[in-house]
């Protein structure tokens, strides 16, 4: 061995130490890849060459010098080492005066390959040479896989981050979701929650309650949702649906935008729907972004549907509430003890029904020889009727005692009710003063079901009078009835609780069962008389409900 | 629960928003009410200073979605500025960047605003 090449390979040793140290120190591909390739052409004189690395299964150039990038974009397709040796590849090399080719190997695979052109001074390459050059791309590629380890590694934190991002996101959510109150801001929240995470500038929720559409929150055109999601069968809509979907099977809801829909369910049960519009990124939704999606929109389900529970309950007890108040109203004005007569026996109770109904009796003694009876049913239930049955009483109390003529008075009250009603109320009234002495009855019934005044197993409905008090102002006036009665008559004065209760087939107790029943018991006392027509009516109505109070005045003359 | 608050600066036809705190699911709304006032005010021109927030969640990011578009239709824009590397990583892992632009400074942002004018 001569100096010269002793020097030479001394040189050679200290080009490669330097450039090992050189890519070794740093993790950024791009320099350790010029690097690799401008120390190959310096040292072979070259001015063309490139590297490819694998990336997906093939070989990509990612590095070049001196060769055209419009010729690099034609680089063939090659997935496997046999292929650098195919007729295809050494003419596409030849094209771009490549001559020189070397594999780039890490300990494990092979990552890639270098490339160089021709020597500037023609000479070709020597098995020398080609040593060389193997060494070089040893020591590169080391520096290479560790970069490209790097930003994979990067790659996967990037991932992590993000699912540990979402998971943050939901875990906040699921928090907050139970503080709110009202379905319209656990909407929102979870849109934002959403839009932030998927960058989403058209979005929708919307909620079922029953066959009601909600729309929760819209940056569609809302009337246009509505008459889409209208057209559609939601419940129906149990799996998430992608772009292509909807394009094939929900066109209007394509047309405003939505790319994908992500059901909202409770056990199983599509309870609402999120709708989204594109990403602004352009980038299609994975099926980690809906399995995403659909978590958010489970706990968001969770939380609106309590609310809903919630409301629910809270409405329903205000209502009890209501009911109780109206049924405390309704007891308080009926008469705690009915007073004694002379010639006549008197009996009144009212069952009340689970509801309130508006059913109102009295007796009001006037004088020593005179008193007062009634009977009404308000209509409409609740405070409301309660409160209206009271004004009716206090109306009486007063009446009753100005000496009115009963049909002037009646006309009267109509007034009053009138005035104090709103629309579509009513009261059905039958009123009579009768005197203790003469067994003299004066009656007006305002549309009231008549009742039955049974003389020797003969039924007189009592039904002169006139229209139904609230509707309007008195134009007709009432018509009232003067009646003689006498010893064993029996008066029955109902409401529509007694002929109108149902039994199981949905079959009226009806007036002719009322009227017979009432004519079989006329021996018998007015306690008595009373004490059976109930029982009658509730073994009836035996295992339904009852829907109206039943009142029933029993008046028997001595 | 975590502080949030906003105030904001105006700066001739710019205004600029503060954030300060955490801004999560829960203060969320805050933020929102602080936009929908200047929309209705028709300031479409905002900045917003990132400089005391300690972290922001997809909620907060969110609030950000809701209102770019009205305010671009209007001519204005959302500028970012002054985020910690905490907050700025957050923002980029949605990729945020494709489409807001965001600042180093406040005077920067403030100057994009001015120089298209």
């Amino acid at each position: 061995m001569n100096e010269s090449e002793d020097l030479k390979a001394k040189r050679n040793l200290k080009a490669l130490v330097e450039l090992g140290r050189l890519i070794n120190s740093s993790l950024d591909l791009d320099f350790i890849l010029n690097n690799l390739l401008l120390t190959s052409l310096g040292k072979f004189l070259s001015t063309r060459g490139f590297i490819a690395l694998k990336k997906d299964g093939c070989l990509k150039p990612i590095a070049h010098k001196g060769i055209d990038d419009q010729l690099l974009n034609k680089f063939p397709k090659i997935s496997n080492q046999n292929e650098l040796k195919s007729d295809e590849f050494k003419e596409y090399l030849n094209s771009i005066k490549i001559v020189m080719l070397d594999e780039i190997c890490s300990s494990q695979e092979c990552i890639g390959i270098i490339a160089l052109g021709e020597k500037l001074n023609k000479i070709p390459y020597t098995d020398d040479d080609a040593e060389f050059l193997h060494t070089i791309t040893n020591i590169g590629a080391t520096a290479i896989q560790n970069s490209l380890m790097l930003t994979e590694l990067k790659k996967t934190n990037r991932i992590l981050d993000s699912r540990i991002s979402r998971l943050n996101s939901l875990f906040e959510l699921s928090k907050e979701f139970g503080l709110f109150s009202e379905s319209t801001k656990v909407a929102r929240l979870l849109v934002y929650s959403v839009i932030g995470q998927f960058l989403i500038q058209k979005f929708a929720v919307v909620s079922i309650d029953g066959n009601n559409i909600k729309i929760l929150e819209s940056k569609f055109p809302q009337d246009e949702l509505l008459n889409s999601i209208n057209k559609i069968n939601i419940k129906l809509i149990t799996n998430s649906l992608l772009k292509n979907e909807i394009e094939l099977n929900y066109k209007n809801l394509n047309k405003l935008g939505v790319e994908l829909i992500v059901p909202m369910q409770l056990q199983g049960e599509t309870k609402g729907l999120i709708l989204l519009g594109k990403r602004a990124n352009e980038i299609d939704f994975s099926e980690a972004d809906v399995e995403y999606i659909y978590s958010v929109g489970s706990l968001a389900i969770v939380s609106i549907e309590n609310q809903r529970l919630f409301k629910e309950a809270l409405e329903k007890q205000k209502l009890e509430e209501d009911l109780e108040i109206a049924r405390d109203i309704q007891r308080n004005l009926l008469p705690h003890k009915i007073p004694q007569f002379k010639n006549f026996d008197l009996v009144a109770n009212t069952v009340f029904s689970k509801q309130v109904g508006g059913d109102y009796y009295d007796v009001i003694s006037l004088d020593e020889n005179h008193f007062c009876v009634a009977i009404a049913d308000v209509s409409g239930k609740g405070v409301s009727a309660a409160l209206m049955m009271a004004n009716l009483q206090a109306f009486l109390k007063t009446i009753c005692k100005q000496g009115m003529k009963i049909d002037e008075a009646t006309g009267l009250i109509n007034d009053l009710i009138s005035e104090n009603t709103t629309e579509g109320k009513f009261i059905t009234f039958f009123w009579a003063l009768i005197d203790d002495e003469t067994k003299q009855m004066l009656y007006v019934n305002a549309g009231h079901n008549p009742p039955l005044l049974i003389r020797k197993e003969k039924i007189t409905k009592l039904d002169k009078g006139g229209i139904i008090l609230g509707v309007m102002k008195t134009m007709i006036p009432y018509l009232s009835e003067n009646l003689q009665l006498e010893k064993d008559d029996v008066i029955v004065l109902f409401t529509d609780g007694v002929s109108e209760a149902m039994n199981q087939n949905g079959e009226e107790f009806s007036d002719e069962r009322l009227e017979k029943l009432s004519v079989s018991l006329t021996s018998k006392s007015a306690e008595e008389i009373s004490v059976v027509i109930q029982n009658e009516v509730s073994k009836f109505a035996y295992g339904t409900l009852q829907s109206d109070d039943i009142t029933l005045m029993i008046i028997k003359v001595k | 629960m975590a502080e949030f608050s906003t105030s904001i600066k105006d700066q001739g036809n710019i205004n600029i928003v503060y954030l300060k705190g955490f801004l999560d699911a829960h203060t969320a709304p805050s933020l929102e009410n602080t936009f929908s006032g200047l929309v209705d005010k028709g300031r479409y021109q905002i900045v917003v200073n990132f400089k005391d927030l300690n972290y922001i969640s997809s909620a907060g990011l969110g609030v950000f979605m809701a209102y770019i578009e009205k305010i671009r239709e209007n001519g204005g824009d959302i500028k970012l500025s002054s985020m910690s590397e905490k907050v700025f990583n957050i923002f980029d892992l949605l990729g945020f960047p494709l489409l807001y632009e965001i600042f180093k400074t406040e005077d920067e942002a403030v100057l994009k605003f001015n120089e298209k004018k």
